[in-house]
């Protein structure tokens, strides 16, 4: 039978994951493993932060300590605290032109194809994190002159103290929960955007994320502000070699969207199949802004990551469209969160999971109307697609509601790939995979045409590779 | 401890044996009290039972003599009457039970005898059995035991009907053997200061139909857990539920339908109403649908009426699926106050406001009323409905006279 790839002679050459490469290790071979008070001190004087950051680090880890590990969720007995390596350094500064980078990290970049989409003027801001820092950063000219400050979160910290110390820990404070506040006590890399007032970044912000170090841990931490009227599209990828034992990435990403503005913010999350990916993500939203999260959850071996969106003046709007795959040994524990403290504001959930290959999808979803959020409206849909008989999906949603003049609605349903959808697409003349690649991209289609062109392209390439084999 | 260890070892090889599924949403169960920790209000199956409030049933509150008294009837076919001893004993676990809780455990270790509720195969009830539960008093905390075995291909309705001021912990195992039609109503029109935790656990045998029925109005605290599971392919259960919940009053209703076997069935619709301050309704629907349970069909439903400010209405449909291989599976939750535009509708035919408020809220509930199926209490729980919305809804009593003429 014709496969997909000699259909599609592009896809050939494409192994499973193709971002499992990795460079020579040098800097993750020297750095030290686990985490005390002394890992945390380190990381601090590197980065000659000011007093307040580390008593805030050191507050993290002790709160990091005391907080139990979450047994609600994934299975999450595979994380060794002791193994994992809390700050690496790649790279002695951070370069902004492609060519003083580090020949291995350049060429990293450039197989995943990041100076192409910056040339091709496709993006206004680039910003490359390799292992815990960002090595690359640039920013479109005009941008600047307007005021958009756009770097990595350690250089905001130098540069923009006051800003910085206004928001930081604002939205998510240090013992929100145990990995925000371990999070905090070892952060590094990220990035800080700023829009002011009125200002629309008509093309995305972009970064890239990678791990390269075994057992590696990243902690990058993003904060973004988005002033009065504003509107910016923040786009973030994530890959790490494949190793035998695992990494964690635990990232934590704060959102404060003033009135009357808004913000997207795309992840295209395609971590190796080795790496815990424990993420926490929220915004708050004043009256009349909106908050939009499109969340693609394609790799990673075990990922848990809510996105929040926290309503807090009147006809503020938030919506999240959320995707999923999990393919053999994947846990994919994703959702969202939308709490309505302010009335008239409206939000919405899109949450579609494909599981293969014995692979486990879960939606968690909280849906929380506070007293006096009066003329609120919610609307949460949940799809998922089984392939197999051998894949597991969960749907977990809850909803709290002490308001009377709401209206709230959930509907979720779960479906195998029909036998008739395939017989006829069969009888057109198809092939069985590829006719199979086609029905789940048609029950993705609704959020893949959110996501940037690129990376659409790259989500529906995806698909065709999980569902290669997917039928019996 | 009136358990012997024969007790438990036959109850538990009655109990179908399954891969554990590992979910945060069923811990293990276990006939040994001690191996359940007194709930602490953390544990996602405590998370939203004010566990203050009732009166130690939860841990370790005795057991006292019963202060309720308990009439029924007795249908021609049917054998009902309270039994002790080792045929008591002998009915733990018939419906495969096994407890997840420490006050289910209790009451299935330390009281000593049962009602049973027996019906030989192949007999059909032509009236409903009635068995009425009327408590005289709130302080004394009690538990008790209900056996339901139903014979292959026999058919029959009951209601269990709980009223006056009671605190009390039950336990309610159905066994529906296979080709079985039988419908449980479970009527909680309890005083205000009632207290009632309670347990029901149906098994349903291959190709049965098992209808069951929460319906919840009066009480302090008010919460059951219906759970249903398959002995065989082609068993199909119905899980109905309807509640109103005033000032105060927590209602909280639980269903788990685990699919433990191929080609069966379950439909969950709930509905509820609140009103008044602190009116706290749960609703939590876990669906389980196992390896084996392939072409199973699943679907299930919570409405809530939000009537006045200063309610709570939370919604948990959990769904979680191991196998591709399924018919349909899904669940719908909404949770919202007067639809203006139904409103508007009635009143621009000259209805008034509170009467198209009363037809709204009848609409809501009856549809439901009606797949319950027993006709013998639809009228009552019409009338209760009716009675619910004259706290708040209806304070003109001109409409309440209307329906009484009606009726």
């Amino acid at each position: 039978m014709t496969s997909i790839e000699e259909l599609n002679p592009t896809l050939k050459g494409i192994g499973n994951y193709e971002f499992g490469w990795s460079d020579s290790d040098d800097a993750g071979a020297t750095a030290t493993r686990g985490l005390n008070e002394d890992v945390v001190r380190d990381i601090s004087g590197k980065k000659s932060e000011p007093q307040w950051m580390l008593d805030l680090r050191l507050k993290g880890l002790k709160l990091f300590h005391r907080k139990p590990m979450p047994t609600w969720g994934s299975d999450l007995g595979g994380i060794d605290f002791d193994n994992i390596k809390y700050f690496v350094r790649s790279s002695e500064k951070q370069a902004t032109s492609w060519e003083d980078l580090p020949e291995d990290i350049k060429n990293t970049y450039d197989k995943l194809g990041i100076p192409e989409a910056e040339k091709q003027r496709l993006v206004a801001g680039v910003a490359a994190q390799y292992e815990s820092e960002v090595v690359y950063h640039s920013i479109r000219e005009d941008l600047e002159e307007k005021g958009v400050i756009f770097v990595d979160t350690d250089t905001a910290l130098k540069e923009h103290e006051d800003l910085f110390k206004e928001y930081f820990g604002t939205v998510i404070p240090v013992g929100d929960n145990k990995f925000s506040a371990l999070n905090t006590s070892v952060w590094s890399g990220g990035s800080f955007i700023y829009v002011p007032k009125g200002v629309h970044v008509d093309i995305p912000l972009q970064a890239y994320f990678r791990i390269n170090t075994e057992n590696m841990g990243q902690f990058e931490r993003t904060l973004i502000i988005a002033d009065e009227d504003s509107y910016v599209h923040y786009v973030e990828g994530c890959t790490a070699p494949i190793y035998s034992s695992d990494s964690l990435h635990s990232a934590v990403v704060e959102i404060i969207v003033k009135k009357g503005a808004r913000v997207r913010y795309t992840t295209i999350q395609n971590w190796s199949n080795n790496v815990y990916n424990l993420v926490t993500k929220r915004a708050t939203c004043e009256a009349g802004a909106t908050m939009e999260w499109v969340d693609g959850n394609i790799g990673s071996k075990v990922t848990m990551k809510y996105p929040a969106i926290y309503l807090m003046g009147e006809h503020a709007k938030g919506e999240t469209l959320s995707i999923a795959f999990a393919g053999e040994g994947q846990h994919q524990d994703a959702g969202a969160k939308m709490v309505h403290a302010a009335p008239h504001t409206s939000s919405s959930i899109l949450s579609k999971s494909v599981a293969r290959g014995g692979g486990r999808t879960s939606y968690r979803g909280l849906i929380q109307v506070n007293e006096g959020a009066h003329g609120s409206k919610s609307n949460v849909l949940c799809d998922a697609l089984l392939v197999d008989q051998i894949s597991r999906s969960d749907t977990y949603p809850y909803v709290d509601i002490r308001e009377d003049d709401v209206s709230m609605g959930h509907e979720a349903s779960v479906s195998k790939v029909s036998d008739d959808q395939l017989f006829y697409l069969m009888s057109r003349g198809m092939e069985q995979d590829e006719a199979m690649a086609m029905i789940v991209r048609g029950f993705v289609e609704p959020i893949a045409k959110e996501l940037p062109m690129e990376y659409a392209l790259e989500l529906n390439r995806l698909i065709e590779l999980q569902m290669e084999g997917a039928v019996g | 401890m009136t358990v012997t260890t024969d007790s438990v070892s036959a109850a538990l090889e009655q109990t179908p044996t399954h891969e554990r599924v590992d979910s945060h949403l069923h811990p293990e169960g276990s006939f040994d009290v001690d191996a359940h920790e007194v709930p602490t209000g953390r544990e996602e199956i405590w998370r939203f039972t004010p566990l203050k409030r009732l009166k130690g049933l939860q841990a370790d509150a005795e057991f006292m003599p019963s202060k309720t008294s308990c009439t029924w009837n007795t249908p021609a076919g049917a054998r009902i009457e309270g039994v002790s001893g080792d045929e008591a004993r002998g009915l733990r676990g018939l419906s495969g039970l096994v407890p997840n809780t420490r006050w289910a455990a209790r009451v299935l270790a330390e009281v000593p005898d049962s009602l049973l509720i027996d019906l030989p195969a192949d007999t059909e009830l032509t009236e409903p059995i009635v068995v009425d539960l009327d408590g005289t008093d709130a302080s004394v905390t009690e538990a008790g035991h209900v056996a339901m075995r139903f014979g292959a291909h026999s058919r029959a309705i009951v209601v269990l009907n709980h009223t006056g001021s009671s605190t009390v912990a039950a336990v309610v195992e159905i066994a529906v053997g296979d080709g079985a039609d039988v419908t449980v109503v479970s009527i909680q029109d309890w005083a205000d200061d009632a207290v009632h935790l309670s347990h029901h656990q149906a098994r349903v045998g291959r190709d049965a139909s098992y209808k069951h029925a929460a319906i919840s109005f009066g009480g302090n605290v008010v919460r059951m857990d219906a759970n249903v599971s398959y002995d065989g392919p082609g068993g199909s259960a119905e899980l109905l539920g309807l509640y109103f919940a005033d000032a105060g009053q927590h209602i909280e209703h639980r269903i788990f339908a685990d699919h433990t076997a191929p080609q069966t069935k379950s439909h969950a619709v709930y509905k509820g109403a609140l009103q008044g301050e602190k009116a706290h309704t749960v609703w939590v629907g876990n669906v389980l649908i196992r390896k084996v349970a392939e072409g199973i069909e699943t679907y299930e439903e919570n409405r809530n009426l939000v009537l006045t400010d200063g309610c709570q209405a939370d919604s948990i449909p959990n769904l979680e699926i191991e196998t591709g291989e399924i018919a349909g599976a899904g669940h719908a939750s909404t949770t919202a106050r007067f639809d203006d535009e139904h409103l508007f509708y009635l009143q621009s035919r000259g209805i008034s406001e509170q009467e198209a408020q009363r037809l709204v809220v009848h609409g809501f509930f009856n549809d439901l009323i009606r797949k319950v199926g027993v006709p013998s209490i639809e009228d009552r729980l019409l009338t209760t409905v009716e009675a619910e919305l004259a706290k708040n809804v209806l304070r003109d009593p001109g409409s309440l006279a209307a329906f009484a003429q009606e009726a």
